[in-house]
């Protein structure tokens, strides 16, 4: 039987979003996934599946069972791996649930990512991984140089422009001044985007996201169960796992697409809908160009139009297909792609507030589209009617 | 302490030891596939077109084009306060066009995507040499 519609989101919870928590990972994990069971109006006890990812930089799902007094953990996830695996987690508990491995299990992510440990190798050696030899000796060793890289290709191959990269800055933080959450609130201008300083050509300060300390937890069971419980079930209705190329792997040779596009087909296909049918959209921003590259990918424009796509407003709040509702990791907080997940979980509740997107049923939530890594996960997520 | 971070150097490993002591040497080398004669990148034991094992270290054109370029200004590493701002680009090889690598740029002027480079080896520590690109 296919897993669509099998499984459900019946809670999610977060701690503060900030750039210095002065607590553990395993305080901030604890925090937000107490909080989802509490949202989800069921007990601790009765966890007995964890998930999690992390690059060695956060607590591991065996730590926090002892911690939260769980005996006998029925399943477990200990996923290695930054954004572009994020929204697998999900799918990872979803299947475990589904083929009753275990009943109720959390996904969270918990990380200091500014006052411990920041990406990129800031003020630390690079990562050991294979292909670093081939780019660190050149200085290059972030994640704002690579992505920079493709962004600089897809201006030269497709026009796109600073404006319409500023576009996404100016339509998220115009999204994140109506979110609570946010950690960066203040409205700005397109002027402000253009005069904010270089961190690496062609991205400003303004295109990179923030750096955050914070943890988000989601709470799974069965979308049978998940009827009895306090919240309205939100289905996994698709979730998908993607490999490609990256820039530095032999067959890819165009940067400006990624793998996200080879596993959109089968994403809609399993959920049952297409690009059209999405209300809303939360899609990895670790820079403002990665939105760019995947409203194309997905299919919500034509290859090389995204920068137009944005800066005629659709994706901004009361346009088409309103996107990144909640101010992204741009506005705000970088909660390695989770944040996206408990934001498109709140649209489809109708619990967004002032950035409500009006009778959003169907939402699609995307993890980093596998430029750098070559992987990367989705999932499409649709109110229970 | 931090500022103790020296500049990253090659960490050649059972695959790619050869690629950079072959630069060491002044030589810009790539593995050909012994069974299907593509080209490999980055170094690795089998051939990702064919699956092949074989292959053997042959001297490869030192030309290629322009696919992007960056230009960083912030400093990520200590090492690299006095550098910046610095260009680095992205070159796709004439020898096989699907392999693209990143590498330092030694001119002054912007790179311009599509052009013309060659490689110039750059000098490091430890007797590496470093494949940086300029204007053919």
């Amino acid at each position: 039987m296919s897993l669509r519609d099998q499984v459900a989101i019946v809670g999610i919870g977060c701690t503060e979003f900030s750039k210095d928590s002065g607590v553990s990972t395993l305080t901030l994990a604890a925090r937000a996934i107490l909080a989802a069971v509490e949202d989800a109006g069921v007990q601790a006890s009765e966890l007995d599946g964890i998930a999690t990812f992390r690059v060695g930089d956060s607590v591991p799902p065996a730590i926090l069972a002892q911690s939260l007094g769980i005996r006998d953990l029925r399943y477990f996830v200990d996923q290695f791996g930054g954004g572009s695996v994020s929204h697998s987690i999900v799918g990872q508990a979803a299947l475990a649930i589904h083929a009753g491995i275990a009943e109720t299990v959390v996904c969270y992510r918990a990380l200091n990512a500014r006052s411990e440990f920041r990406m990129g190798g800031t003020g630390r050696p690079p990562v050991d991984a294979i292909e670093t030899q081939y780019q660190a000796p050149f200085g290059y060793f972030t994640p704002p140089q690579q992505f920079a890289m493709a962004a600089r290709a897809h201006m030269e191959r497709y026009g796109t422009s600073a404006e319409q990269l500023g576009a996404v800055a100016v339509q998220q933080r115009a999204n994140a001044s109506l979110n609570e959450r946010a950690m960066m609130r203040k409205p700005i201008s397109l002027d402000d985007y253009l005069a904010s300083r270089w961190i690496v050509e062609p991205f400003r300060l303004l295109d990179c996201c923030l750096e955050t300390d914070g943890a988000v937890a989601l709470l799974l069971t069965s979308a049978e169960r998940a009827r009895d419980l306090r919240q309205d079930p939100i289905l996994i209705s698709g979730v998908t796992w993607g490999s490609g190329q990256t820039l530095y792997s032999n067959q890819q040779p165009d940067s400006t697409r990624t793998s996200a596009a080879d596993m959109a087909p089968r994403l809609f296909e399993m959920a049952g809908v297409g690009p059209h049918d999405i209300d809303v959209a939360e899609l990895y921003d670790c820079f403002s160009y990665s939105v760019l590259v995947q409203l194309e990918d997905y299919g919500f424009c034509k290859k090389g139009e995204g920068g137009a796509f944005v800066e005629s407003g659709a994706t901004a709040l009361g346009g088409s297909l309103p996107v990144n509702t909640h101010g992204g990791f741009l506005s705000e907080g970088y909660v390695h792609g989770l944040n996206h997940v408990y934001e498109a979980v709140s649209q489809l509740r109708g619990d967004a507030g002032e950035r409500q997107v009006e009778n959003a049923q169907v939402a699609l939530s995307a993890a980093q589209p596998g430029y750098v890594s070559g992987n990367t996960s989705a999932l499409v997520l649709r109110r229970d009617s | 302490m931090s500022d103790a971070i020296p500049k990253p150097l090659p960490h050649p490993d059972r695959d790619s030891e050869p690629y950079w002591k072959a630069l060491s040497q002044g030589r810009f080398q790539l593995q050909r596939c012994g069974s299907c004669n593509a080209l490999r990148w980055p170094p690795r034991a089998l051939c990702n077109r064919c699956v092949g094992f074989e292959f053997e270290w042959v001297d490869v054109a030192t030309t290629g084009r322009i696919v992007s370029w960056t230009r960083t200004h912030q400093v990520f590493a200590p090492a690299y306060r006095g550098e910046v701002p610095y260009t680095t680009v992205a070159v796709a090889l004439d020898a096989q066009e699907d392999i693209s690598m990143i590498g330092g740029w030694s001119t002054d002027r912007d790179p311009r995507a599509g052009e013309t480079v060659r490689i110039r080896l750059v000098d490091a520590p430890e007797g590496f040499k470093l494949p940086c690109w300029e204007p053919a």
